[in-house]
């Protein structure tokens, strides 16, 4: 699965330490995701996608 | 309770639980040694609980999980033949029915390898923690537990 957390973190001028903090996760859960290492859970997908406000399969991708 | 708090009660429950093994085997008491462990978990599952510094989240609970799940499942067969085998040295002897034997305080003198048999056992508990642990480190690996590239 891909995703554009990255992107849209970048967008936001986000760090992962923050965007971590806001989705009340590790900072290594953000960044294993981002590496393709861990396919985040539906709720996490769902938070995340709510978090930047767009929908879900906008951030992931299944490949 | 802080993480390295929670460490340290670990440390202390351990070395109290190797007090208690040795205990146990002195006075030869089995249950000392198995209410002290059920204790000591327990109490660590308690404290667990309480740590407030460090987030436990989704994918660190899928890494403890699989670790877990993957001991288990290689592990069971091993306890399982060890269980068996166990068995067999208890059905061996007269099963005491109607009235059961006391647990025997003295060893059989016809079966000495039975210390042996303790030995396997201490080498089995040990595979099983080093087991985990190298489980835990491969999913861990995995899942990124250790990757560092923040912008």
């Amino acid at each position: 699965m891909k995703n554009k957390i990255k992107v849209y973190r970048a967008m936001r001028d986000l760090t992962q330490e923050a965007l971590a903090q806001e989705l009340k996760v590790t900072r290594q859960t953000i960044l294993a995701i981002e590496k393709g290492k861990y396919d985040p859970s539906l709720e996490l997908a769902f938070k995340i996608a709510r978090f930047f406000g767009v929908p879900i399969e906008e951030i992931f991708t299944y490949e | 309770m802080k993480q390295n708090t929670f460490y340290l009660l670990v440390g202390i429950i351990g070395l109290a639980e190797v007090g208690l093994f040795w205990l146990s085997v002195e006075l030869r008491s089995p249950l000392i040694i198995t209410a002290g462990f059920i204790m000591g978990v327990g109490l660590l599952y308690v404290a667990r609980l309480m740590i407030t510094d460090v987030a436990e989240d989704e994918r660190s609970r899928l890494i403890t999980q699989k670790a877990g799940f993957r001991t288990l499942e290689v592990f069971w067969v091993i306890f399982f033949a060890v269980s068996l085998g166990t068995a067999v040295i208890g059905f061996s002897t007269p099963l005491g029915i109607p009235r059961p034997r006391e647990f025997p305080r003295e060893f059989p003198r016809d079966q000495p390898y039975l210390g042996y048999f303790g030995i396997l056992q201490m080498i089995l508990l040990c595979c099983i923690a080093f087991l985990y642990i190298a489980f835990r480190v491969y999913y861990a690996r995995k899942y990124g537990e250790w990757d560092t590239d923040e912008e």
